[in-house]
């Protein structure tokens, strides 16, 4: 018995330990949860990998920690960089300079997101140092929820198209001034001029490592075919380099992301559809973010009084961001009613606003605690109602393939329905 | 329902309808803008008319009548300039040819008009295969006796027309080895072919009447036919041309047409019969498979020639009504690319080979259609 002990243990090698396993079960349940909320209600798989992770959160799973760090902020910077990239490679430049009105949509809704919830934040008592990180989170539309979304409800179309420009712009602003604001926040009692180069390094990295990304794939696609599976991994593995750069170097990873898929449009035109050829590896990092998000999302304290802010703000958001996306509207090519489901379909709230929550946090312990008390129920509550609104929209905008009216009932269709 | 009577039309005047492909610009598949485009085009005011096609995806312009190939390239310019414009605003672009290279026929949605939904509920999955890119042209006859003439003239020009204007070579991602892919998704459809062979208006109505009886036709539209009377404008409509990628090869290929029927008009060259359809669906493969490079047999002495040796002699022979009617370019523009065995199938295969990626093939495409 002692021998065959004795054997057992040498045959046993070190692991990557509990963590590991307590991430992989439920990334496994996520992914269940996600299949089965599709298959039965035709709601996108992004609402059961979010209910997940709020479950998980809520039972105080302790395999994400707030305020962000270490690998859990990597991953989330990582998902969001690859989400971003994407979508910054699906606006044109030369678009607005075609239709400015739909850059005035952009600028209108986040503007008036931005004031509507500071000035509500203040009449609600929240401190004004807080008000203007709050404002800036509620800024962000996720352009990772919405093009789940899309992807899941296989949605296609002028509404469509939009809410995934407009979520990205959205992004773009609240990274910038968000990345900005916390910088000053970092150095508090320091002038206006002091502040200033923290903040133009922070962007100054952002940028080169943008423009390096973009150079990097540019030159690769020179030789390599953008259907290949090796320039998938390729593109990849050097938007991972550039998110581990960009923050070790003081820049924003998002940002850089953003800005070299922006940048990578203008330096290529030709067709390069990210999502189609990066496959399995992307959507589970993008899944592992989702379930991240909402984990971390639900160790917030819930109080009345916090819930009532809470509402408040999603439904001044709601309103401001439709109110914008409607000033804009006029001469802008698209009709009242597409205006009104942009405006829906922009709800969701997710990684990119937990991220600047984060750095908030990350600047200033005692105003980010302000902060994350209010913005974390919100994206949590905005990652799970928001992905449900943003379906409601595209369907009812008639761009999607009527998700609730053919709901799958045999395995031909639902092959079929599986994207 | 009986046959409308068929109107009064000046003789050899050119209508020309053209469906074109809305794609997206980030990976060039097909974008369901049709109602955007159309809510957009209508505040141009401009010749002919823009209407919306079988699936979200299309869009059709047509001229209003035009007496000379010329009028027809003066009248589709402003129309495909303002398409463009449109298009700009909307982040869109519009493309020629006669399939969209790699779109997915179950993934388009039908056009939300009753018409559009009742062929839907009839033929399933064939209308959304249907979304396929053709140019039609309205070619107006002095009666109604004098129409059917020209629709059975015509038809020996039938393999002419598919191969100058060959356009579709690629369906849902794949070399299908035809040039004309396009016209075998209308071949699907059961009143599709060949229009019978009745050369008195009289009788065509009597066949008319039967269809009609046995429940299967409610009215002209019916009929999928290469080529059919359209007795509302006083003319034979010719259905076979898959949309060019230039509207240039559009307005040229309506002054073929031209050409052609007033050498018909003028000589009454032959006496169209029933054994002349003999060879009708052969030549019609050949044309759709080889493009200019199809093997035409001829109806009359059954001989087998090249089709593009068979186009040339006949551009010679309608030369001297082509100059009378202002479209010796447009002869000459064809003449150029028949010589050197060109068309825009074939213009496609050789993107494709340089770029090994049909999405940025309808991206050249795209950019050939706005003249850049």
């Amino acid at each position: 018995m002692n021998e065959l002990m004795s054997f057992w243990g040498q045959w046993l090698r070190p692991s990557a330990g509990l963590p590991t396993v307590q991430w992989s079960l439920l990334l496994a349940v996520a992914s269940t949860c996600g299949y089965l909320v599709y298959r039965h209600t035709g709601l996108p798989k992004v609402v059961g990998y979010s209910i997940v992770g709020m479950v998980a959160g809520l039972l105080g799973f302790s395999g994400a920690v707030w305020p962000l760090q270490g690998i859990g902020l990597f991953l989330i910077e990582l998902g969001i960089s690859i989400v971003l990239f994407d979508a910054g490679g699906r606006i044109p430049w030369r678009w607005f300079r075609h239709n400015p009105m739909v850059l005035v949509q952009s600028i209108a809704e986040s503007a008036l997101t931005y004031f509507a919830v500071y000035f509500t934040m203040l009449w609600l008592n929240v401190p004004r140092e807080a008000a203007g990180p709050i404002a800036l989170v509620a800024m962000a539309a996720s352009p990772a929820v919405v093009t789940r979304v899309v992807a899941d409800t296989r949605a296609a179309g002028p509404v469509t198209d939009r809410a995934i420009v407009l979520a990205t712009l959205s992004t773009l602003y609240a990274l910038t001034f968000g990345g900005a604001h916390a910088e000053m926040l970092s150095r508090p009692g320091s002038s206006f001029f002091e502040a200033v180069p923290p903040v133009m390094v922070m962007f100054g990295v952002s940028i080169v490592v943008g423009a390096l990304l973009s150079g990097l794939i540019r030159l690769a696609l020179r030789y390599m075919s953008p259907s290949s599976e090796n320039t998938s991994i390729m593109v990849l593995a050097l938007i991972a380099a550039s998110t581990a750069v960009a923050a070790h170097l003081g820049g924003s990873a998002p940002l850089a992301a953003l800005l070299g898929g922006m940048l990578i449009k203008q330096l290529h035109p030709r067709p390069w559809a990210l999502p189609r050829q990066l496959g399995t590896a992307s959507s589970v990092i993008t899944m592992l973010m989702f379930v991240l998000v909402s984990t971390v999302a639900a160790q917030a304290d819930w109080s009345a009084a916090i819930a009532g802010t809470v509402l408040a703000l999603i439904a001044v958001r709601l309103v401001a961001k439709a109110l914008g996306v409607g000033i804009g509207n006029v001469g802008s090519g698209a009709s009242w009613r597409q205006a009104v489901w942009v405006g829906a379909a922009m709800m969701p709230m997710s990684s990119i606003a937990l991220l600047i929550a984060s750095q908030f946090m990350a600047a200033s312990a005692s105003t980010g605690e302000a902060i994350s008390r209010i913005a974390l129920p919100t994206i949590l509550l905005m990652e799970v109602f928001g992905a449900v609104i943003a379906t409601v929209a595209l369907y009812r905008a008639g761009e999607t393939h009527k998700p609730w009216a053919e709901l799958p009932t045999g395995t031909a269709r639902e092959e079929q329905r599986e994207s | 329902m009986s046959l409308e009577a068929f109107h009064h039309s000046e003789p050899l005047t050119l209508g020309v309808e053209l469906e074109l492909q809305l794609v997206n610009t980030h990976d060039y598949d097909l974008a369901p803008y049709a109602e955007d485009m159309l809510r957009l085009m209508h505040k141009n005011t401009l010749p002919g008319s823009v209407v919306p096609e079988m699936t979200n995806s299309m869009i059709e312009i047509s001229t209003d009548v035009c007496h000379s190939c010329s009028e027809v390239i003066s009248q589709l310019t402003p129309i495909r300039d303002a398409l463009v414009k449109s298009a700009d605003k909307l982040n869109i672009a519009v493309v020629g040819g006669g399939t969209h290279p790699f779109q997915q026929w179950h993934e388009r949605r039908i056009y939300d008009k009753p018409r559009f939904h009742e062929l839907s509920a009839l033929y399933g999955y064939l209308t959304k295969q249907f979304t396929i890119f053709g140019q039609h042209v309205h070619i107006g006859c002095p009666d109604a006796d004098a129409a059917l003439l020209m629709l059975h003239r015509m038809s020996r020009y039938i393999p002419h027309c598919i191969a100058l204007s060959a356009s579709s070579p690629y369906v849902q991602g794949q070399d299908t080895q035809f040039d004309s892919a396009r016209l075998n998704s209308v071949f699907a459809f059961p009143l599709s072919g060949r229009a019978p062979c009745v050369l008195r208006w009289s009788e065509f109505e009597s066949y008319f009447d039967k269809m009609t009886h046995t429940g299967v036709v409610k009215s002209m539209k019916d009929f999928y036919w290469d080529i059919r009377p359209k007795p509302e404008y006083g003319t034979i409509e010719i259905r076979v041309f898959d949309t060019p990628l230039t509207i240039e090869r559009a307005a040229a290929l309506a002054g073929y047409v031209q050409s052609l029927g007033a050498w018909f008009l003028e000589e009454q060259p032959f006496t169209p019969e029933e054994d002349d359809y003999l060879v009708y669906t052969y030549n019609r493969f050949q044309a759709c498979r080889f493009g200019l490079d199809a093997v035409y047999v001829d109806p009359p002495t059954g001989t087998h020639m090249q089709l593009r040796d068979h186009i040339l002699e006949t551009m010679d022979r309608i030369a001297p009504y082509a100059e009378a009617r202002g479209a010796t370019g447009a002869l000459q523009l064809l003449r150029k690319d028949v010589e050197a065995g060109q068309n825009d199938a074939r213009w496609l295969r050789d993107r494709q080979r340089e770029e090994q990626m049909l999405a940025e093939v309808s991206r050249q495409a795209s950019l050939r259609f706005r003249g850049a």
